[in-house]
């Protein structure tokens, strides 16, 4: 009976071990086993791996080092086997993971019997699943939340919230069966005086079919920011008299004397592209003049990205961190990114419509129209409106979601990848920090939304465009990450955010007052963490709680106002003036900061 | 009054100054002893512009015919230009601000002068004293007295007239170990720790000398500071390499031999010349406007400042490590023990003692550890980082500590009762001020000049009900618990509301937090109503 005993013993505290891992509906044991992770901060730790079909999760058996380890496969790039089965010294045979949330794992395993064989197959079928003839987990989830994620964003609804249709502009669903442009959405806003056999012409001039259309039209002045991809002008300078044409029409829709185009390249680049049949507008359009705004391409972005991770992971560089930072060059791509943006932001608030592209529309030109409307519209700058934002500029528009972070793929080489998603909510975080009131959204949506840009576990992020996601029917086989979000807003708000409709806010672009993204970058350090940060969270619901209060009864206050004095009847919300010298509402209307 | 002479020219018309932020305005200028006003002549929205000229660091004139502009550029970072009609006016006004901004006699400056309406002369100056603080300690009062040896300032005239020594230890005792020690500074009680009952001591360095003299009665006073413990941790703020030379000029630090209950630590800190050229470095990268891709961020490691707070914090870490942790005794001292000492006494104090993070509680912690134990404020201060003049005893330690402060601050949100406007004001305050706490160099000088007769205090004025609201922070929350901070250079900051304080975003940004702090004020108001 001692021989049973002991094994029943050992196998209850293993079960044990992994007794608190909770799983998502939907998700299953894969395999579990002993396992040694070498923690780059505690050292070599034993304990027990979980693969399930969504996560790897590791859990320490030693009493005096707790760590956890709760990673989702869809986070993991790479697999590789770590020394062999006659690989001398402690802890060398094992399994290396590099993940795209900028950490690696390293695991070790005993060498007798293959130990590692099953888990690294389990893994790489799991981590890949694309690449195994298997489905994507979201399609595998079986979460409900009480709120609907996919029906956040309605084009139609966005167009008529912005004032669209109008004399000027148009909804055309030309693209209702993606046969003009097979990576833009279903609906489109064009100048009213296109006909659609002019859209066909200019889709055969610009890459890909992307015609410039309309992303954002200023209420006031009615100018336009509309986006496309590059001209197919080539070595031989052809020239489109439809394309001139046709950008002479968004000139002329809020009658801007000069239409700015503004090619997110360098200027070399944008000639070197020429090579391979692209290009920019030349001379031929009049009334038009080009800026470059020197944002390098996804190549530059995910070398420099490297590098970063290079410096911050899995030892933070010490004696010249400084000029390590700088030698990467991730803020002053930052910066350019967002001084790109503030020059189309600005050129739009002074009255003048702008066209803005790269070369395929779909990298570069979503960073800079999507920053630019955050500038420019505050309903971007709430919950719901920033996942409009995200939803429209980035995944209706065909930022190739799949090929940039290469969602369960296993060629974790693919020159196609690069973190370009990532640096556009670098430079909303950059935002937040330098206007700690202007956004209703707090950073741990921006840390949420990096989170399941990898993790598989939600639709929102998967596939290239619209037409591959109907094909794959995104939207009836998983859920979206905005369902999560919304079912729990709380999580996700910030607690100082004062609504201020009117205001454009320009961030400064200086590399003086941009700042590392630490709570991002350098998160799985646990001696850089931010400390205490639990009281602050905790802290930051009850102001939230204390805030919620504060408006009820603010409306309260109102209403019995209001019942004597009728002129404040018709203000909708509390952060209208009201002629009361009570401070809280000169809170919400002293604040316009002139720029 | 002797200022007149100075002034050859007190008022200009017709002069356009243009300050950051601000559109260039049109007025008239005016020079007193103290400051230069200028008024501008709008009929509406009149602004007036009221400047010490004691905050004044260095300017620069520039002739063009017969009219002339003067840029000064002051130690609360600022740049103002003045352009002034008639060459004869602009020399005489800059001959004004040259002198006037730098007269060394410290009882024709403006603290003596300084008569606000709404208050009188202060019965009591300052928030405490020696007495009081060790009357309100009845834990010290079983081991620890107040010795006055020191109250005609004779033993060390840079000490003030009470400390507190152990109780063993008389007079006589702390007379001869006091000649032990440079200055006179002989080591006295600064942080009781009541979780663990161990204390911080400070010191100035000891005077062994080439041929390592020892002093019985300096042995017998670190001998009982630690009684009934088995040892006491020595931080000496200089590199062994240092310590080891400072032998040659007649100092050095405690032998293993002779202090056999004692561990030392060195970690050499940045001081003196050092800090005050990494200052002048840091002002110049944060000034330079050129808008090419600037190597800001190797400029900003060059200037080395923020391995000067590193080192800094990461000391005093290492000091609430052995008293906090592992429960010792600890003596600190560099070689003067009137700079890096105080730094990391005072750090240490604000990450253990929860009692130091109000309000209050910080300005009585500078009160103890920089006024009465004697930071000399007037030579530390005398110039910021735009003086052309050549250096003598200019060193930003203040100024560092503040930033440690704010870095703490950044990272404990919610540790501490007072907010970074607190810091940015006394930061103003320790270069130009109307009140007398930062002059002189000592509590002895103070007396003699009656600063604290005739001068307004500082730390009270800040106490006053409106200006105590103003810099509180409204996330305040008291925790026991020690704030450790990290001091990973990825953990550290530029101080931006400081350095860039004259940008239009860090304006914004301290505009913000006013904002916040007023709705959390308002929510917390409306909610108990």
């Amino acid at each position: 009976s001692f021989r049973t005993i002991i094994p029943t013993r050992k196998e209850s505290l293993k079960m044990e071990l992994l007794s608190d891992v909770s799983l998502l509906p939907g998700e299953e044991r894969i395999t579990d086993k002993d396992i040694i992770y070498i923690c780059p901060f505690s050292g070599a730790v034993k304990g027990k791996v979980l693969i399930t079909n969504f996560r790897l999760y590791f859990k320490s058996s030693d009493a005096d080092v707790t760590v956890t380890l709760d990673v989702p496969l869809g986070a993991i790039s790479r697999v590789e086997k770590m020394g062999g089965a006659s690989s001398r010294g402690e802890n060398s045979y094992g399994l290396d993971i590099t993940c795209k949330d900028m950490r690696n794992l390293r695991f070790a395993l005993k060498q007798e019997g293959h130990s590692r064989r099953d888990i690294f197959e389990v893994l790489f079928r799991y981590a890949f699943p694309l690449s195994h003839g298997l489905p994507l987990f979201a399609y595998l989830s079986q979460e409900k939340y009480a709120e609907t994620g996919w029906t956040i964003y309605k084009p139609v609804e966005e167009f008529r919230r912005q004032g669209l249709p109008n004399n000027k502009w148009r909804i055309s669903f030309i693209n209702k069966s993606y046969d003009l442009c097979d990576t833009y959405p279903t609906v489109l806003a064009v100048p009213y005086k296109s006909k659609e056999e002019d859209l066909r012409k200019v889709a055969a001039f610009r890459s890909r079919g992307r015609i410039p259309v309309l992303s954002w039209i200023h209420r006031e002045n009615q100018a336009v920011i509309a986006r496309c991809s590059q001209p197919l002008v080539g070595m031989s300078g052809k020239r489109n008299k439809d394309d001139e044409r046709y950008l002479e029409l968004i000139r002329e829709a809020n009658d801007t004397t000069k239409l700015t185009i503004y090619d997110a390249r360098p200027n070399v680049n944008a000639v070197a592209n020429k090579a391979t049949g692209g290009g920019y507008e030349g001379d031929e359009y009049q009334n038009a003049e080009l800026i470059f705004l020197d944002i390098q391409n996804i190549h530059v972005m995910r070398e420099s990205q490297k590098k970063l991770k290079d410096i911050v992971y899995p030892n933070v560089e010490e004696s010249h961190w400084l000029s390590s930072l700088e030698s990467t060059h991730w803020l002053e791509h930052v910066k350019l990114v967002l001084s790109g943006a503030i020059q189309v932001a600005d050129k739009v608030s002074s009255g003048n419509s702008v066209v803005v592209h790269c070369s395929d529309g779909w990298d570069r030109t979503a960073q800079l129209t999507s920053l630019a409307m955050l500038m420019l519209d505050s309903h971007y700058r709430t919950l719901r409106g920033f996942q409009v934002l995200i939803e429209k500029e980035w995944i209706s528009f065909g930022h190739k979601f799949a090929s940039r972070i290469g969602h369960g793929d296993k060629n974790h080489a693919d020159q196609d990848r690069s973190p370009i998603f990532v640096q556009f909510i670098d430079c909303v975080w950059q935002m937040t920090k330098q206007f700690p009131t202007a956004f209703e959204f707090n950073e741990h949506l921006l840390l949420t939304i990096l989170d399941h840009l990898y993790s598989c576990r939600f639709g929102t992020f998967l596939y290239n465009c619209e037409s591959v996601r109907d094909q794959h029917e995104v939207r009836s086989k998983t859920v979206s990450l905005w369902s999560l979000v919304n079912s729990k807003v709380d999580m996700y708000l910030n607690p100082f955010y004062t609504p201020e409709s009117g205001r454009v806010l320009y961030p400064v672009a200086s590399m003086r007052h941009l700042e590392l993204w630490v709570a991002y970058y350098i998160r799985w350090n646990p001696r850089i963490r931010q400390q205490q940060q639990s009281p602050v969270e905790q802290r930051y619901k009850e102001l939230l709680a204390l805030r919620d209060e504060y408006l009820k009864k603010l409306e309260q206050l109102q209403l019995s106002d209001s019942s004597t004095s009728s002129h404040l009847a018709n203000s909708p919300t509390p952060n209208t003036t009201s002629s009361s010298t009570s401070t809280p509402s000169q809170q919400y209307t002293h604040l316009q900061t002139p720029l | 009054m002797e200022f007149a002479e100075h002034i050859k020219t007190a008022n200009v018309e017709d002069v356009v100054l243009r300050q950051p932020l601000q559109p260039p305005s049109r007025g008239t200028l005016c020079i007193t002893g103290h400051h230069l006003l200028f008024s501008d002549r709008e009929e509406s929205d009149s602004r007036q512009v009221l400047l010490l000229l004691r905050n004044i660091d260095a300017i620069e004139k520039r002739m063009s015919g017969s009219s002339g502009t003067i840029t000064m550029k002051c130690k609360d970072l600022r740049v103002l230009q003045l352009d002034i009609p008639g060459m004869e006016q602009c020399l005489n006004i800059a001959h004004s601000i040259e002198t006037l901004s730098c007269l060394d006699c410290v009882s024709a400056m403006y603290p003596f002068f300084y008569r606000p309406v709404d208050l009188s002369l202060p019965e009591q100056w300052g928030l405490s004293s020696p007495e009081m603080h060790y009357s309100q300690m009845k834990e010290l009062y079983e081991k620890w007295r107040l010795s006055t040896v020191n109250r005609d300032y004779s033993v060390c005239p840079s000490y003030p007239p009470a400390v507190i020594v152990p109780k063993s230890i008389d007079d006589d005792t702390l007379k001869k170990a006091a000649k032990f020690r440079q200055g006179g500074r002989f080591p006295v009680l600064c942080y009781y720790h009541k979780k663990n009952g161990m204390v911080i001591m400070r010191s100035s360095q000891p005077l062994l000398g080439a041929n390592r003299k020892r002093c019985k009665e300096d042995e017998l006073l670190l001998q009982a500071v630690i009684e009934g413990s088995d040892k006491g941790y020595i931080i000496d703020t200089r590199s062994m390499q240092q310590a080891q030379q400072a032998r040659m000029t007649g100092g050095g630090f405690e032998s293993k031999s002779f202090y056999d209950r004692w561990k030392r630590f060195h970690r050499q800190m940045e001081r003196g010349k050092a800090l005050q050229e990494s200052l002048i470095k840091l002002v110049e990268a944060c000034g330079d406007e050129s808008n090419n891709m600037d190597r800001w961020l190797s400029k900003l490691e060059n200037s080395k400042w923020l391995s000067h707070v590193q080192n800094a914090l990461s000391t005093a870490g290492l000091l609430v490590e052995c008293v906090e942790r592992d429960g010792h005794s600890v003596l600190v001292h560099g070689s003067e023990g009137t700079d890096c000492s105080l730094l990391i006494s005072t750090l240490a104090q604000l990450i253990m003692d929860p009692c130091c993070r109000t309000m209050e509680g910080f300005l009585g912690l500078l009160e103890r550890e920089w006024i009465q134990a004697r930071h000399p404020f007037q030579q530390r201060c005398a110039h910021s980082a735009y003086s052309h003049a050549r250096l003598q005893q200019e060193s930003p330690v203040f100024l560092l500590l503040l930033d440690c402060v704010w870095q703490l601050w950044r990272q404990f949100p919610l540790a501490l009762g007072f907010s970074e406007a607190l810091l940015l004001r006394l930061a103003t305050e320790v270069y130009a001020s109307d009140y007398g706490t930062f002059l002189c160099n000592s509590d002895q000088e103070r007396c003699a000049l009656e600063v604290k007769e005739r001068t307004h205090c500082l730390f009270r004025a800040l106490l006053r009900p409106t200006e105590r609201d103003y810099y509180s922070n409204p996330l305040y929350e008291r925790t026991e618990l020690a704030i450790w901070p990290s001091v990973h250079p990825q953990s550290l900051q530029l101080w931006k509301g400081y350095f860039l304080r004259w940008t239009q975003q860090v304006r914004h940004l301290e505009e913000a937090q006013e904002e916040i702090r007023n709705m959390v004020i308002e929510w917390g108001k409306l909610a108990r109503s």
